[in-house]
Order: structure tokens, then sequence, then C-alpha cells
């Protein structure tokens, strides 16, 4: 069972995300901002951070800067999921790291398929 | 104790006719005062309690109206396997008692709006399924009886999220509302609710479309999938309301119909200098080589800002035939902002031969001509 931490401001979506989730079979942690979310980050072991891109205190770009920057923490895979959708900040957020980028208002299916495909290459990788 | 403070107030006022008139006018004024403070502390706190009220009772159903979505759509089992119009809602979970109340029936309407901005597909479509089997459609249609501005712009909104369309009739008078914000919030939202025709207002427009208005209309157009795009030429040739015919004009440089350019090249003739210089900017984003003769034809007797946008649409052009009367602008004319149009649109030009004018023009020029020209030719620089 996969550990996913989810990033997101807006309650109502960090909420639905958890519930779709979980019922997919995920551990599912919540951050209502990137502060919250650097906290819980070092606390444990995440094989997958779901991320908004404008929160208070630290946007989802720092999140993935402090994540890939971390050498214990450069494993974990990232997606973005904002309603930001010009071109350089997804050029940014790819730049910096990110693994997947999905533009609000989402389709759960399509997140759920993206989720498993990101956790598939990585188990891929790791066994190589 | 009451007795004294009549007998106190009795006494007041029987002298009262005794004092001096200044006096009895500035005693008035600070009794109003007092009126005046009492009263407006008394609405202060009677909407602070109010706000209160709703907010503990926003803080009791907000979840129980989350848990109800969350099961019925975002957990629902059948999602994914089933068409989602034949899928059907638990009739239990609907019927609660409190889903019956107005305010509740508000929140509800607020909270699937937020779910609809954040999921699309199939999860997007169940939401609106349940919006309307909760038969909240009436509720914003009621809102759009109100006589309230405001109102009409949330049930405007709220159908234009839950993508429900609104006859022409009720939508269409709003377009040409005199409020503003109404107007503004109706033509957006008929754009997106008008499958066939979503640019119908823009006949009946007589308010003008202003430039906030114009900015949001475009990002709806472009970002609204399936939209079906008109020649904005025939608003071009006919509408009388010249904020929708420069918005055209935009329109129409934006998706490159180059069929619209005839309509286009009429404007020419107009008296309004503004609508020319938005008429040429057009046709210079549609690079309109055929257009080029013209605009060097009426060059000289035109303002300031069209003969701009001339050298600007010559550059955008490029066709290389009016090299010569760019160099000569240039050279000869004594206003900064012509040498500087002119000197961009032979770089524009990008050949052989604007090439060699711009080396021959940085040898034989005076120093200020050759200032515009370095300036031009910094790609970094814009303007």
């Amino acid at each position: 069972m996969a550990n996913i931490l989810v990033v997101e401001d807006d309650e109502i979506m960090l909420k639905a995300i958890k519930n779709i989730l979980s019922k997919d079979g995920y551990n599912v942690i919540l951050a209502k901002n990137g502060k919250e979310a650097f906290d819980k980050l070092e606390h444990a072991d995440y094989d997958l951070v779901l991320s908004d891109l404008m929160m208070p205190y630290a946007n989802g770009l720092e999140v993935i800067s402090r994540l890939k920057n971390d050498p214990a923490k450069r494993h974990v895979s990232i997606i973005i999921v904002s309603s930001v959708g010009n071109e350089e900040t997804i050029t940014e957020a790819f730049r910096l790291g990110a693994d997947d980028y999905l533009k609000k208002p989402i389709m759960a299916g399509e997140l759920l398929i993206r989720i498993r495909k990101l956790l598939a290459n990585r188990a891929v990788r790791h066994s190589l | 104790m009451w007795k004294d403070l009549t007998d106190l107030l009795y006494q007041a006022y029987e002298q009262f006719g005794f004092l001096p008139l200044f006096i009895e006018i500035a005693l008035i004024f600070i009794g109003l005062a007092l009126l005046a403070t009492l009263i407006a502390y008394a609405s202060i706190l009677y909407k602070r309690w109010k706000g209160y009220i709703y907010e503990k009772r926003l803080n009791f159903i907000t979840p129980k109206i989350e848990d109800m979505i969350t099961e019925q759509v975002l957990l629902n089992e059948k999602l994914g396997s089933v068409p989602v119009d034949e899928i059907e809602f638990d009739p239990v979970a609907l019927s609660d008692k409190i889903y019956k109340k107005p305010w509740v029936r508000q929140v509800m309407i607020d909270v699937l709006i937020q779910y609809r901005k954040n999921f699309r597909g199939e999860v997007g479509e169940l939401l609106r399924k349940l919006y309307i089997d909760l038969i909240l459609t009436k509720d914003s249609f009621d809102k759009m009886k109100t006589l309230k501005w405001e109102r009409k712009i949330k049930a405007v909104m709220e159908l234009t999220q839950m993508d429900i369309p609104i006859s022409d009739v009720t939508i269409l008078p709003l377009t040409n509302s005199q409020n503003p914000s109404l107007r503004a919030a109706a033509r957006n939202a008929y754009i997106q609710l008008s499958k066939n025709d979503p640019f119908k207002f823009f006949d009946i427009a007589t308010e003008p479309l202003l430039p906030w208005d114009q900015l949001d209309m475009f990002r709806i157009i472009t970002t609204t999938r399936d939209i079906s795009i008109p020649n904005f030429s025939r608003w071009v040739s006919y509408s009388t309301n010249k904020s929708v015919v420069s918005f055209c004009l935009k329109l129409i440089a934006h998706y490159d119909q180059r069929s619209a350019i005839p309509a286009v090249m009429d404007l020419l003739n107009n008296k309004d200098h503004y609508f020319r210089a938005d008429a040429i900017n057009c046709l210079g984003k549609l690079r309109a080589e055929i257009a080029e003769v013209r605009l060097q034809k009426i060059y000289d007797h035109q303002p300031l800002i069209c003969q701009i946008e001339i050298l600007k649409a010559i550059g955008q052009i490029a066709s290389g035939k009016y090299l010569e009367f760019l160099k000569h602008e240039f050279s000869y004319s004594s206003n900064f902002d012509i040498r500087m149009n002119a000197a961009r649109a032979i770089i524009d030009h990008d050949t052989e031969e604007s090439r060699a004018i711009v080396k021959d023009l940085m040898t034989t020029t005076y120093e200020e001509n050759r200032i515009i020209i370095k300036h031009c030719l910094n790609p970094l620089i814009k303007y």
C-alpha cells in the first residue's frame, strides 16, 4: 500500500482527493499548505506527493524544489494538480523535478491511472 | 428611582424652552447624533450576530453536504461502469428534511459548484446530475426572477457552472442590461451555454463591451471547449456598436479569419480614426498583402495613431514592396514615434534587402537615428 501525501489548500478538494485515493487502497496523508507538507515530509516516508501550486506559506514549486534537493527524499514522485495552466509554470515545475502535471478541473479516473503508472514505473526502477 | 428620572426629564423639558436658541439647536444635534450612534451600533451588532449564526449553521451543514456528495458521487460504485445518465442516487440520502430549507439548498449549490470547479469528466457530469435531481435548478431560476442584480448574477453563474441551458428569452435581455456587472456575467454565460450561436447577443448589443469585459470574454472564448466560432466580419460590417466592432477585429486577428479582410478594409473609410487604427492593426496581424497598396496610399492623410499602425502593419505584412517608403519615413520624419516604428518595420522584414537598408542607414544617418536602429535591433527590447 503506497503512502501518498496530498498538499492542497482547498479543503473540499483535499477531502475529495483523499476519498478517491483511499477508495483505491492508498494510504493518504493530508497537508493544507507547503509548510505543513514540509513538516510531514520530515517525519515519514512517502512514495508520492500530490501537490497544488498556489498555496499559502510555501507554494508547490517550493515543495518540488525542497524534495528534489534532499538526497534522502529525491526518489519521491511528484504530481502537480493545479488550475494554473500557463506554459512557464508547467515548464518550471518539470524543470524542478515534477513527474506529472494535471490541470484542474481534473478527471478522477485519469488521476488514478497516472498515479498507478508512476508508482509502477517507480517499482520497476527500484527492482533494477 | 424611575420617578426621580422622569421628574428630571420633565424639568429639563420645561426649561428647554427658556434656553438660548443656539443652545437649543446644539442640544437637538447632540440628541440626534446619540440616536444615530445607537442605531449604527445596534445594526452592526445585529449583522454580526446574524453572520455568527450563519457561520455556525454553515459549520454544521457543510460537512453533512460534503459527506452526501462523497457518498453519492465520488465513491459511487457505478461510476465508470454505468453511463452517468443511468446512475440513480440513493433516494433516502437525498430526501433528508434539512435539504428542503432554502438556506441549506443555497449551501448545497455552493458546495456542488466548488466540486465542479475541481472535477470534470464523469465525476463532473454526476455532480451536474445531482444538482438536477435535487431540483436545485429551480432555486437558481427563481433567483433569476428577483429584482436584485447581484442575485441575478449569482443565478447566472450557478447555471453556467452547472452547464444548464438558459432560454434566450431570459438571458438575451440581460446581455444588454444597463448594469455593467450583470451585463458581463450574462454575456459570458451566453457564450458558454449557447451551443449553436454563442455570439448572437452581438446583434442586439447597444451597451458597450468594456475593456475589462473584453479581456474576460476573450479568455472564455479561447478556453471554452466546443465553441462554434463564426465569421466575425458579419458584425464588422453591420454592427453599430463600436466596442463590438473593435472586439470583433481582435477576434478576427486571433482566429486568422482571412475571409474577413474585405470587410476590415471597408473600415478604412470610417470617420472614426480609432476605428481605422484598429482595422489597420487587424490587417497587419492578418498579413493582408492585398491591403498594403491602400495603406500606403492613405498614409499621408491619417492622424499619427493611424500612421503608426500603418507602419506596424507594413512591417508585419513584410512583402518588401514598401521598403523605400519605410526608409523615407525613417530618414525624413520629424516625429520620433514614426521613425521608431519605421525602423522596426524595416527590421521586421528580415530579408537581404531590408538588412542592406539597415546597414546603409547605420552609416549614412545621424546619431539619434543610429540609436533608434540599435534599439530596434535588440531582440530583448520589445517596445
